[in-house]
């Protein structure tokens, strides 16, 4: 009988296969649990396709969209819901970065204990991180224009505004007509745009840390600046800018005098900022990722290399991470990784956001502000920003519209409002021109607290 | 939290407690020495694992048996030794069976030896022994919390389903409640202890009358009476099997039974989900299959003395090929599975032989991609395996699978109630997919519990067959764990995608008569093997 006793063990080995073979299930279940919980499939949380609980609001708890079991239920205010669409996201989730979508495992409420089980069976209530006059300002201040408006506050990392325009009203989505602009694309996180002149803020940078004679260095912009035999070998400028020092050449945003300082510090130093200041990876924003930038400075074609150096030539930048690059400057030279969703915690506020990395230098970031700051005293006159101690770079960008494309980027320092921003407007025209006043109206509503 | 309690009370007992082998006589060697002998049924040789182990090169390997059959009765059978076996000088033919008693001179190739009893005094001590065994846990504490358990289940099922919930389904639970306390009650009156499997099969029958209220609360009445109907016939199989030889007698008639059974529902089988495995008498169906499975666990048992019968194996391989065939034609390739897996274990346990163990499973494997090529739906579930939540499969072949772990995990830990879950609304919910319906509604902690109780009987199969009387038991325990652990395994595994899905049932749980009552009489193999004290129903009690 023994051995008969001895290959029992045979049962052992079994059930040591089935326990073995729940443990893969419980890891995988503790794992994918959100996902598996949340698919549509669920008819607990989906009432004919669409999630049927949870709510969600702006920071200061102006509600913007409530899930029920007999639909979505929108805010009544119809510029609100357009302003925020992008944000909220569309019944169809046709707007992929929308909380409906990205968020969908928090306004169910689920967690691993219990599940999805609801006492309320209201679902949980989100707060974003955008404040609903300033997106409502943005929206009206881009006036039916295409383009994207993005502030976020650059210690927290909380961002405070997102608008991309053309947007549509979500209530009435089966209505819309799509006359084939991407009206469910979100420009600021997902857009890839020609930056123009604002990118001389990242070839400043390079500048600074590898020109130790960049004071002596001056240009003389004849307004054509041809540096070669062929029509594009021009760098050519609105004006004759006469001769100007790098100072100067950012203030008056000089092509010539920046294509020579490409030119001067190279393409390797060139690609080496570009990457530093975090335009060529995507930025995780609560798990949605931006857009990564592309950009090619040749190190055998001067000429593209100069294009290149002024944010021309193949040069794309995500506008989000343009933000996020301003508020490292803003910041010291660190970068704060910004976030769509409140933290219930106070904790944010006095520690600080989730630190990106060092971008900058400190003393190159302190050199840029000031620049920034000679730019708005200079060029686009701090009388135009009321009470507000604002740096910038405009921007005019050849895009693909007839008109150029118009960018104003900076950020603000205050106790209060320590906000980084990017305006972009697409055939918008002059940069300072177009986008400056439509970054003002946004931050004079964030600052008076709301219209 | 009060079900976790009762199923950990309940496992901790079974793993714990442990029988003292009983000493049955001595094997007195000549100048050798003094073999006690533990079991029933002995092996004496050479050979390390020999029960009764001479490491004398002049015996052999398997020398003869040597079986218990009464109080001074023993019964001895050369194995076709090399140098034979002689009983007080008389030569004893091979494979031919001789009755002995104490002081009979027994002589192997010159190495002569007697069995003595044990004194009375010794006997006296090994009573006292085993009563100092760990007692098995009183039942009443379990008793009462399944019990609260079951109002609770019933209070929930109120709350959750409403107006949809019927009196004959709620009803249900309170005669089962009922009948598990006249059960232990009854069977603790007359003496007997450990009562551990059938409180695991009652709570676990809870589960299944919930999941059925859950899902289709006008069938609870009928689960109710296949509860009772498989009680039943545990109390008799109990009863019955206590003696040994009449359960042995009984194998041919069983062979027989099993063959028409297969064959009847070969030819008037309804089809269910793809698997014709069912036959309609009336207003019932059954499922013929299942109750082949007790057949069947009982045919591939056999005594030690059987074990070394060759033409006991082969007809054992042959009824095993038959019910194959007979599952593959239904289209029942989970149940086949099953069986061919248990077939596998027995014939291991039986011949001990690992290349033929091997050599059986690829020849297996290979038939199976045969049926794979001619059966193309059977195909299908193969590519849907392990990518079910890839868009192609994910509504389609992994419609089961992803429901159910899309609801399983809307369950959490801890479920969202009793009659709250909506897993109930995707097909064969309650049979295939019971563990997402149970992570659902009462969450995975107790999913998982069940899938510990399933291994946990098991286990306690392994552990307490060494104080085994016969192999016939040992082979019992261990195919029934063996059916239960693999139908487990395909059941849960499958309808969380780490097999293909399979359709087939988890034991007790799943909704479905033939099944339920399947389950039930099952235990008796594991209860025939449990060698505790008075923890068998059919045994006499002991002082």
């Amino acid at each position: 009988m023994r051995k008969q006793e001895k290959r029992a063990v045979i049962c052992l080995i079994m059930a040591l296969m089935l326990v073995a073979g729940l443990g893969i299930f419980g890891y995988r279940l503790v794992k994918h649990g959100g996902e598996w919980a949340t698919f549509y499939g669920n008819t607990q949380i989906y009432t004919d396709g669409a999630i049927n609980r949870g709510t969600v609001t702006d920071r200061n708890g102006v509600e913007l969209l409530s899930c029920t079991p007999e639909g979505f239920d929108y805010t009544d205010d119809y510029e609100l819901r357009v302003a925020t669409v992008h944000a909220v996201g569309d019944p169809l989730g046709n707007v992929s970065t929308g909380a409906i979508t990205v968020f969908r495992s928090q306004l169910i409420g689920y967690d691993l204990l219990n599940g999805t089980y609801d006492a309320s069976a209201n679902g949980k209530k989100i707060a974003l991180t955008i404040d609903a006059n300033a997106n409502r300002a943005a929206y009206e201040a881009l006036a039916g224009r295409t383009g994207t408006v993005g502030v976020y506050n650059w210690k927290t990392g909380e961002i405070v505004c997102m608008v991309s325009t053309p947007g549509f009203d979500p209530a009435y989505e089966e209505e819309t007509v799509d006359d084939g602009e991407p009206i469910y694309f979100n420009n600021f996180l997902s857009g890839l745009i020609t930056p123009g002149s604002t990118f001389k803020l990242v070839t400043s940078a390079a500048v600074i840390d590898k020109m130790d004679n960049r004071d002596s260095f001056t240009y003389d912009c004849d307004g054509i600046n041809q540096i070669g035999d062929t029509k594009e070998s021009r760098l050519i400028d609105v004006s004759a800018h006469g001769e100007v020092d790098f100072r100067e050449a950012l203030a008056q945003s000089c092509n010539g005098a920046f294509g020579a300082l490409t030119r001067e510090v190279g393409a390797k130093a060139m690609k080496e900022y570009t990457e530093k200041a975090g335009l060529t990876k995507p930025i995780d924003v609560d798990g949605i990722e931006t857009a990564a930038g592309v950009f090619d400075f040749p190190d055998n074609d001067d000429i593209r290399l100069s294009w290149a150096g002024i944010g021309q030539a193949g040069d794309m930048v995500n506008p989000c991470a343009m933000m996020v690059y301003m508020g490292a400057i803003a910041n010291g030279g660190e970068a704060v990784q910004p976030t769509l969703i409140k933290s219930a915690t106070f904790l944010k506020d006095i520690t600080g956001g989730k630190s990106l990395g060092r971008y900058l230098d400190q003393d190159t970031a302190g050199e840029l502000r000031s620049m920034m700051k000679n730019n708005v005293v200079e060029n686009y006159g701090e009388g135009n920003f009321p009470g507000l101690d604002i740096y910038a770079k405009s921007g005019t960008a050849e895009g693909e519209s007839y008109q150029p494309d118009a960018w104003f980027v900076g950020f603000t320092d205050s106790e209060e409002s320590p906000y980084a921003f990017v305006v972009w407007v697409k055939g918008g025209g002059y940069g300072a021109q177009a986008a400056a006043p439509i970054a003002n109206r946004v931050l004079q509503t964030l600052g008076s607290g709301g219209e | 939290m009060l079900a976790a309690y009762i199923l950990l009370i309940a496992i901790v007992s079974l793993l714990t407690t442990r029988a003292t082998p009983e000493i049955w006589g001595y094997y007195m060697v000549e100048g050798g020495g003094n073999f006690p002998i533990t079991h029933w049924e002995n092996v004496i040789g050479r050979s390390r694992s020999a029960d009764i182990n001479i490491p004398l090169n002049i015996v052999s390997n398997n020398h003869a048996l040597l079986i218990r059959r009464d109080e001074d009765k023993w019964m001895i059978k050369d194995l076709g030794s090399k140098n034979g076996t002689k009983v007080n000088g008389f030569d004893l033919d091979p494979q031919k069976r001789y009755i002995i008693g104490p002081g009979d001179q027994i002589d192997m190739g010159g190495v002569i030896a007697t069995i003595t009893p044990p004194s009375i005094e010794e006997t006296r001590n090994n009573r006292f022994m085993r009563r100092l065994d760990k007692e098995p846990v009183h039942p009443w504490k379990i008793l009462l919390a399944i019990t609260v358990f079951q109002i609770l289940t019933i209070v929930q099922l109120v709350i959750g389903m409403g107006e949809e919930m019927t009196a004959s389904a709620l009803l249900s639970i309170v005669l089962l409640c009922a009948v598990m306390w006249a059960y232990v009650m009854f069977f603790h009156a007359t003496g007997r202890r450990g009562f551990e499997m059938e409180m695991i099969a009652f709570f676990l029958s809870t589960i299944n009358l919930a999941v059925t209220a859950s899902s289709d609360p006008g069938i609870v009445l009928k689960e109710f009476i296949a509860i009772l109907l498989g009680l039943a016939l545990l109390i008799f199989m109990c009863i019955f099997m206590q003696d040994l030889n009449r359960t042995r007698r009984i194998k041919p008639v069983l062979i027989g039974l099993s063959i028409v059974a297969l064959l009847i529902n070969l030819i008037f089988g309804t089809a269910k989900y793809g698997a014709t495995n069912w036959i309609r008498v009336g207003a019932i169906t059954v499922q013929p299959s299942e109750l082949v499975k007790l057949a069947f666990i009982l045919i591939g048992a056999g005594a030690l003395e059987e074990l070394y019968d060759r033409k006991n194996t082969v007809v054992y391989a042959l009824f095993s090929l038959f019910c194959l065939g007979c599952l593959a034609m239904m289209s029942d390739f989970g149940t086949a599975l099953i069986f061919f897996a248990t077939y596998l274990v027995v014939s291991f346990l039986r011949s001990g032989d690992i290349s033929r163990f091997a050599l059986t499973a690829v020849a297996a494997g290979a038939m199976g991609l045969i049926v794979l090529r001619f059966k193309p739906y059977i195909a299908s579930r193969f590519d849907a395996w392990g990518h079910v939540w890839e868009p192609e499969f994910m509504d389609d072949l992994g419609y089961q699978q992803t429901r159910t772990m899309s609801f399983g995990a809307g369950g959490g830990m801890l479920g969202l109630g009793a009659g709250n879950g909506s897993l109930k609304y995707v097909g064969a919910s309650n049979t295939d997919l019971v563990f997402g319906f149970v992570m659902e509604e009462w969450g995975f902690i107790i999913a998982v519990l069940l899938v510990l109780c399933i291994a946990t009987l098991s286990v306690f199969a392994v552990m307490h067959i060494v104080a085994g009387r016969s192999t016939f038991y040992t082979i019992l325990a261990c195919s029934a764990a063996t059916m239960f652990l693999v139908q487990t395994m395909l059941n849960v595994f499958g309808a969380i995608d780490l097999f293909p899905l399979t359709g087939v049932t988890f034991p007790f749980v799943s909704t479905g008569g033939t099944s339920l009552m399947t389950s039930w009489a099952m235990l008796a193999y594991f209860k025939a093997a449990d060698m505790r004290r008075n923890a068998g129903l059919g045994a006499g009690r002991e002082e």
